[in-house]
């Protein structure tokens, strides 16, 4: 697998929450941790998601190495390792990382790693109904950016 | 996940159809997921079906039928129930007619087909659906102008598109979603957009007309009128397919750019330029929403939009305004038994006299039916079953609602919950969700296709909303239903030469699509043309040209009230994770939108010294109600917009603060303002005033 992440396009967004509740049932999470979340300046929608940082702040402060950036480029939590010390909260410049009061743990995006292995897309992506999420890995993803922006 | 079963099926969270894929565990569903097959929504799927495990297995939800003795409810079995309401209705029946009992349902469901079958079967013309503000105005005033409702072909690769009134990508336009529209425009297509308010779409507009709420009437006569001075319009269509244009245009006349401009409040120049480029680029299609029909003006803004589709050329060719053709299954209304109201029945509709279009789709307008509880005129109202409605939050003088259900004999109410409306009722029938039920979705709309929503599992003693009025019917001694609800969708997809367990198989039918029909068989309306002057209008002792009528409460019609409301609300701003008064009690859905939002200017925040987020009280000359401010510049500041639906599963009392948040505490139902032939109520535009809540002793 190529190391892979996700970009939203925030012109095509338009602020139906639909990536919000598709997260939460794919990982199962009840209210609390967003690990996308779409703020609302209408006319305009801005999300806030983990962009797979190639050198990953979180992971930096983590004073257990709980937080790893896979082969596949995927930062993952390592639950068992995680001690909640919210330090990677305060790190990330994205405000991406979230906490999970339940388990008292860190909880991010994890590219939805299990549907990756079905050959699924996250499940933020699938149901994007202006297709405004994209996934791919770093070519797939300039590529994108350039078409999009020269029409 | 090991010893998952995928069940394929189509969602109904709104009115539904988009392809779901159900993963179902150990007899529960435990993830739902967009369709990639599916040639409605394309793998995509919003928030509201998506959410659907937490609605369907939420614990508040009712599973057992229950009655209410001495203000409790009490569990009671199926049986009991619909003798409850079996013995009910046949005392009505004997001491009052069939009349006296009204079915209701709320926005568009395709358990239309079922209830109002029940109803015919029943005797009683009043059905009290959402219709006569919602789609089914829409129908009507289309079917008399031009023999059927015009849609929007996203297929056909519209060049122009033009958004009158809609947040369809939020919203259900009723019959694509807004994902069909959204390949379209990315496709290159010119957007227009009609808004007094600037959302994603108007911001994203090559044209942004911001007019003034409720004048969209004035707006098209504004486009009509450049079309026509410009000759821009399609002159052999005109000549071979229009009847009455030469009145039509003396009417339009009427209307020059000057006066259209000093009601809209548009600048002509721009509307003249939008004009252009919807009549000049081709094709082109007017995609409209609700708004413009919750008025005074609804036939007629659905005339004037039609006209403009026929007058353009636009008019069932490819990539503009179409009739679609519906698979071979039978009709909702051949299915509905229309035909089996006797004419003596029908003539008791209330307010068939006052509003003929709305007796011809067969429906009431609620106040009518408010009018006969209250009142006992022109004759009683006793009893009702309501299926999927709040009409406590939903309907217009939510005070007079509540009055009025509270004061009916009998009430008995199909819902999931106990809403404030299900709270007033005698007997509660506990619905299916879409995850527990096989149906030929979509049955009764108008995009050319029909779709199989299958039933994943089943919760509790829950039974489809089919299943109930088809049982009921048994009770009742109607000879017309089947054994079981697969038996009556064999008979539905009879034409189709399918059975329902092949139909489930294949997922959906499509119709075979025929463009410009009328080069055959012209249009259904009684000249076979574009009836932009309305014999059938006509023949009612009505105008049978269109015309702009200011709404009853506006500053140019209430100058008296402005002093004391000195603001137009535009109520019924959308939620993209709520449908209508549902889904607040979803953990998932409540979590984005906790609370409900009224727009307001940040200059007319700065006067009243408002923030960002606080509460603030609204006040029409009916009430009051409180919302959160959010600030946007884009609306006019003389403009509030503010959400409609609004009331909390989670405050425990039985009116659950119905009257809290509720748009409807301030809209008003004097039929006044009501649309003359259809009796649309208005919902939307109004005036109000607002001033801060400094200490937040909200919910």
């Amino acid at each position: 697998m190529n190391r892979r992440s996700l970009i939203v396009f925030q012109e095509d967004c338009m602020g139906c929450h639909a990536c919000e509740v598709a997260c939460k049932q794919e990982h199962n999470l009840e209210v609390g941790p967003r690990l996308i979340r779409v703020v609302e300046k209408p006319p305009r929608y801005f999300s806030i998601y983990c962009h797979h940082c190639a050198r990953p702040l979180c992971a930096e402060s983590c004073p257990n190495t709980a937080i790893v950036r896979d082969a596949n480029g995927i930062v993952r939590v390592k639950e068992d390792l995680c001690i909640g010390c919210k330090s990677c909260l305060e790190a990330c410049p994205f405000g991406a990382m979230q906490y999970h009061e339940g388990k008292e743990v860190a909880v991010k995006c994890d590219l939805c790693y299990h549907r990756l292995l079905n050959n699924d897309l996250p499940a933020c992506v699938s149901v994007c109904p202006t297709r405004s999420i994209f996934f791919g890995d770093a070519g797939d993803i300039r590529e994108e950016i350039v078409s999009r922006i020269i029409p | 996940m090991e010893g998952v079963k995928k069940v394929r099926s189509a969602c109904r969270s709104c009115h539904g159809g988009c392809g779901v894929i159900i993963h179902v565990k150990d007899g529960k569903v435990v993830k739902v997921e967009g369709d990639p097959d599916s040639p409605i929504s394309h793998g995509s799927l919003c928030s509201k079906g998506l959410a659907i495990t937490q609605l369907a297995y939420h614990p508040e939800r009712i599973l057992h039928p229950m009655k209410k003795v001495d203000g409790k409810w009490e569990r009671i079995t199926w049986e009991e129930a619909l003798s409850l309401i079996s013995e009910k209705f046949k005392e009505v029946i004997r001491n009052y007619g069939p009349e006296s009992i009204v079915i209701g349902q709320g926005t568009g469901r395709d358990y239309e087909s079922h209830l109002y079958r029940f109803a015919n079967l029943l005797g009683t013309p009043n059905v009290l659906t959402a219709g006569h503000m919602c789609y089914v105005s829409r129908i009507g005033a289309t079917l008399i102008t031009c023999g059927n409702l015009p849609v929007c072909d996203y297929e056909g690769e519209p060049k122009c598109i033009v958004i009158w009134a809609n947040n369809l990508l939020w919203s259900n336009p009723d019959e694509y979603k807004g994902e069909n529209f959204w390949r379209a425009y990315k496709k290159g297509s010119k957007l227009i957009v009609v808004d007094p308010r600037k959302g994603f779409l108007a911001d994203k507009a090559d044209i942004w007309l911001k007019l003034r709420p409720g004048t969209d009437g004035a707006l098209a006569f504004g486009f009509l009128n450049i079309i026509i001075k410009e000759k821009l319009f399609d002159e052999d269509f005109v000549e071979k397919y229009i009847h009455g244009w030469s009145e039509f245009v003396k009417r339009v006349e009427e209307y020059p750019l000057e006066r259209v401009e000093s009601i809209t409040g548009v600048e002509k120049g721009l509307i003249a330029e939008a004009a252009r480029l919807y009549a000049t680029t081709k094709p082109a299609c007017i995609q409209w929403g609700v708004p413009i029909e919750q008025n005074i003006n609804c036939t007629d803004n659905n005339r004037l939009l039609t006209a403009l589709m026929a007058v353009t050329g636009n008019l069932d060719v490819p990539g503009g305004n179409v009739f679609f053709v519906p698979p071979p299954v039978r009709t909702v209304s051949e299915f509905a038994l229309h035909k089996e109201l006797s004419p003596e029945q029908r003539k008791k509709r209330l307010g068939a006299k006052e509003y003929p279009l709305a007796d011809r789709v067969a429906l009431v307008t609620p106040k009518v039916v408010w009018d006969a509880i209250l009142t006992g005129k022109p004759y009683p109202i006793k009893a009702m079953l309501l299926c999927g409605t709040n009409p406590v939050i939903t309907r217009a003088n939510a005070a007079e609602v509540y009055r009025a259900l509270k004061a009916v004999e009998f009430l008995a109410v199909i819902d999931f919950f106990l809403t404030p409306t299900a709270e007033l009722g005698d007997v509660f029938l506990p619905a299916a969700t879409w995850l527990e039920q096989n149906y030929v979705g979509d049955f009764w709309k108008r995009h050319g296709y029909v779709v199989a929503r299958q039933k994943a599992v089943e919760i509790g003693e829950c039974w489809q909303d089919h299943k109930i009025f088809q049982e009921l019917g048994k009770k009742m001694g109607q000879d017309k239903w089947w054994d079981t609800v697969e038996d009556s969708l064999n008979y539905m997809l009879e034409p189709s030469g399918l059975t329902w367990e092949e139909f489930k198989e294949k997922g959906y039918l499509k119709g075979e699509m025929v463009y410009r029909k009328h080069e055959q068989r012209g249009f259904s309306t009684p000249t076979g043309k574009v009836e932009l002057y309305s014999t059938i209008l006509e023949r009612w002792g009505r105008d049978p040209l269109p015309r702009y009528r200011e709404v009853p409460e506006s500053p140019l019609s209430r100058p008296d009230l402005l002093e004391r409301y000195p603001y137009i609300l535009n109520a019924g701003l959308r939620i993209p994770v709520y449908f209508h008064s549902a889904n607040r009690m979803v953990p998932w859905l409540r979590e984005i939108r906790p609370d409900p939002i009224v727009e307001i200017h940040p200059e007319t925040a700065r006067k009243h010294g408002i923030k960002e987020g606080q509460w603030v009280a609204l006040s029409s000359p009916r009430g009051t109600v409180k919302q959160r401010a959010r600030l946007n510049d884009g609306i006019d500041p003389q403009v509030i917009v503010a959400e409609h639906g609004w009331w909390f599963p989670e405050i425990r009392d039985p009116g659950h603060g119905w009257d809290v948040s509720n748009i409807n505490i301030l809209t008003d139902n004097d039929p006044a303002g009501y649309d003359p032939v259809m009796g649309a109520t208005n919902l939307r535009v109004l005036l109000c005033r607002i001033s801060p809540i400094e200490k937040e002793e909200m919910v």
